[in-house]
């Protein structure tokens, strides 16, 4: 199925901020260590989420961009909780560039999965 | 009344919606009070709440969903995946269509090399309201039986007169329906056992020829391969198209039993370069095949058409129809008669046929059966004192043994058979020919679809079903008493009384 240049764009973007954010998690960038203590999730929860968004940023990049689109919104939402209930939107004096990068990610992932909702497996044509 | 065992389907759905935005609830808290962790539930949960509200309100094709929720979504998933477990699980042996799985494990034997008998008795209804071959009291043996051997041609004293001597073919699939290693797989194994294939509409059959056996070159109303600009035939692309040493015949197809009347269409995205040369087609076009061939408008021009066409092509040239209305086939005749010019063979297809994606209201309601119409086409040539001159091929359902020489006695000299050839080949009656998705790679182009059709192995299965067939045609014709297949009637078929294919004067057809 042919999709436009913007949906591309999208799975480019989504893709290019989950990569970066992943690699800071799995090479210990202190910033994440300390945003994953305030979580109590340190360090399980850091590498598990670095697995989950570098999976999502692969399948983004791949025929199976729904998936990842999907799996990128997903965790979103989680970091969407997690700044609303204890990180706060402003995490060590970044003045809100961590939770601005969440909604460009999160706008991109809704607007792949709008365009792709054909592709979604086994409920695709009730969208 | 209602039972203790009935399910309120109602509440259960309106608990079901309640539910989850409460299990959200419950998880949201345990995700803030106890451990983050939870909040992996919290979103999973979100997700289903947020689809589960779009299918509620806000979507307005599908009913049930929108009166309740997720939990109908159930009832679709099952609906969906009803044809696998019917057939897997809950069809009798009996019972599947187009194919039953009697019939396809029975192709399935041949093709592997393994004998067809069985015991304790038919899994069939086997009573008086099936037709039946007539045994004889006196049968022969194999070794008295003479050799299959139909001329295609030779009453016009053609020097190309096309000798058939396998009583089974490979009917009209071309490269575009089926996949390159189908095509390659039929080719090799009817080469290897000296059998015909024909090519279907599918343009210069390249990967036809790459095999080296006799090709029946078919013609669509498109004329894929030999057309000018303007979809109209070009004589210079035939002749040089019947100059190959492997296109032994021309078929000129002017309907097909799957959608007799219909056009088909190719869609731009199914165009690749590679099919875009071979059907001498434009690229990123739809093409739109015409509901006849343009010079074809009555019964004189398609006449003088097909005399055209065997006059440019040197070869013996014949046509394919579903039949429909028997007085237009009558007027037909009389035209050829008037203008002395015969097709070297009539192809009958029958409207129960065939692997052509078509309009299901086509394939189910049009054009009458193979063994209605042969009868009539086999009487009207008769009586019109010429069908010495045309031999007739039949297509329509023929993948076993039984059923074609019943044809043959209805009036069929050679048979055609696609679909037992896809079984052949491995086909699981996946029912997917028309959408790319063949998980056995035989109507698909992914490769990584045909990765598993090996071109080597398959060719010989087809070559064994060519072989099977043929020993069960000899074994059947000597049952029967006879040493031909050409001397085979009505005489040698039981046809019950609410059967189709009676014997009926043409007048009343």
């Amino acid at each position: 199925m042919k999709h436009s240049k913007l949906t591309y764009a999208a799975q480019g973007i989504a893709a290019t901020i989950l990569f970066m954010a992943s690699g800071m998690k799995f090479f210990g960038d202190p910033a994440s260590i300390a945003v994953f203590e305030q979580l109590e999730m340190e360090p399980v929860g850091r590498f598990l989420i670095a697995f989950i968004e570098m999976a999502a940023a692969l399948l983004l990049i791949s025929p199976f961009a729904v998936a990842g689109a999907a799996l990128a919104f997903s965790v979103m939402c989680g970091a969407i909780i997690a700044h609303a209930t204890r990180l706060g939107f402003v995490v060590n004096e970044d003045s809100g560039l961590l939770a601005g990068l969440l909604f460009v990610v999160l706008i991109c992932s809704c607007f792949v999965l709008f365009s792709r909702r054909k592709e979604i497996p086994l409920v695709a044509d009730t969208f | 009344m209602k039972s203790t065992l009935d399910v309120d389907l109602e509440t259960a759905s309106r608990t079901a919606n309640g539910g989850i935005v409460l299990l959200l609830g419950l998880f949201a808290a345990a995700g803030h009070y106890a451990s983050f962790y939870f909040h992996f539930l919290t979103v999973g949960c979100l997700l289903l709440v947020l689809v589960n509200l779009y299918w509620r309100h806000f979507q307005t094709s599908h009913t049930l969903l929108a009166n309740f929720g997720f939990l109908a979504q159930i009832r679709y998933l099952v609906e969906s995946v009803g044809p696998e477990f019917r057939q897997y699980l809950y069809s009798s042996d009996t019972e599947e269509r187009p194919f039953n799985r009697v019939d396809r494990a029975q192709v399935y034997r041949m093709a592997k090399g393994v004998d067809s008998y069985s015991a304790f008795g038919t899994l069939l209804d086997y009573d008086s309201t099936e037709i039946k071959i007539r045994n004889s009291f006196y049968p022969l043996p194999k070794s008295q039986l003479k050799p299959f051997d139909v001329a295609v041609g030779a009453s016009r004293g053609l020097a190309t007169t096309y000798h058939i001597t396998r009583p089974l073919m490979i009917s009209a699939m071309s490269f575009g329906a089926l996949g390159e290693r189908a095509v390659r797989s039929l080719a090799r194994g009817a080469k290897l056992a000296g059998a015909t294939m024909n090519t279907g509409e599918g343009g210069y059959p390249k990967h036809h020829l790459a095999e080296g056996c006799d090709l029946i070159f078919q013609m669509g109303t498109a004329k894929f391969g030999v057309r000018t600009e303007d979809g109209l035939l070009d004589d210079a692309k035939l002749a040089a198209l019947s100059a190959l040493p492997a296109v032994k015949m021309i078929e000129i197809k002017l309907s097909q039993g799957a959608k007799p009347g219909k056009g088909g269409l190719l869609p731009k995205e199914k165009i690749t370069k590679e099919i875009s040369e071979l059907r001498g087609v434009p690229m990123g076009k739809d093409v739109l095949s015409p509901c006849h061939h343009i010079e074809c408008t009555d019964a004189a021009s398609t006449v003088a058409f097909i005399g055209r066409v065997q006059a440019v092509s040197g070869l013996p040239t014949g046509i394919k129809f579903c039949l429909g209305r028997a007085d237009e086939l009558r007027d037909l005749i009389q035209e050829m008669k008037h203008q002395q010019i015969l097709p070297d063979f009539i192809t009958i297809d029958g409207g129960e046929g065939g692997t052509g994606a078509a309009p299901k209201s086509f394939m189910d309601q049009l054009g009458l059966p193979l063994f209605e119409a042969l009868p009539i086409v086999h009487k009207m040539l008769i009586e019109a004192g010429v069908r010495e001159q045309v031999v007739i091929f039949a297509a329509g359902k023929l993948i076993s043994a039984g059923k074609q020489l019943q044809a043959m006695t209805l009036g069929a000299d050679v048979v055609y058979s696609a679909r037992g050839f896809l079984l052949a080949l491995g086909c699981i009656q996946a029912l997917e020919c028309n959408s790319n998705t063949c998980p056995v790679g035989i109507t698909t182009h992914e490769a990584h679809l045909q990765h598993g059709l090996d071109i080597e192995d398959k060719s010989r299965r087809v070559a064994n079903y060519i072989e099977a067939i043929h020993h069960e045609h000899q074994e059947l014709l000597g049952a029967t008493g006879l040493t031909s297949a050409s001397d085979l009637t009505e005489l040698n078929i039981y046809l019950p009384p609410h059967a189709t294919a009676q014997p009926t004067p043409i007048e009343a057809s």
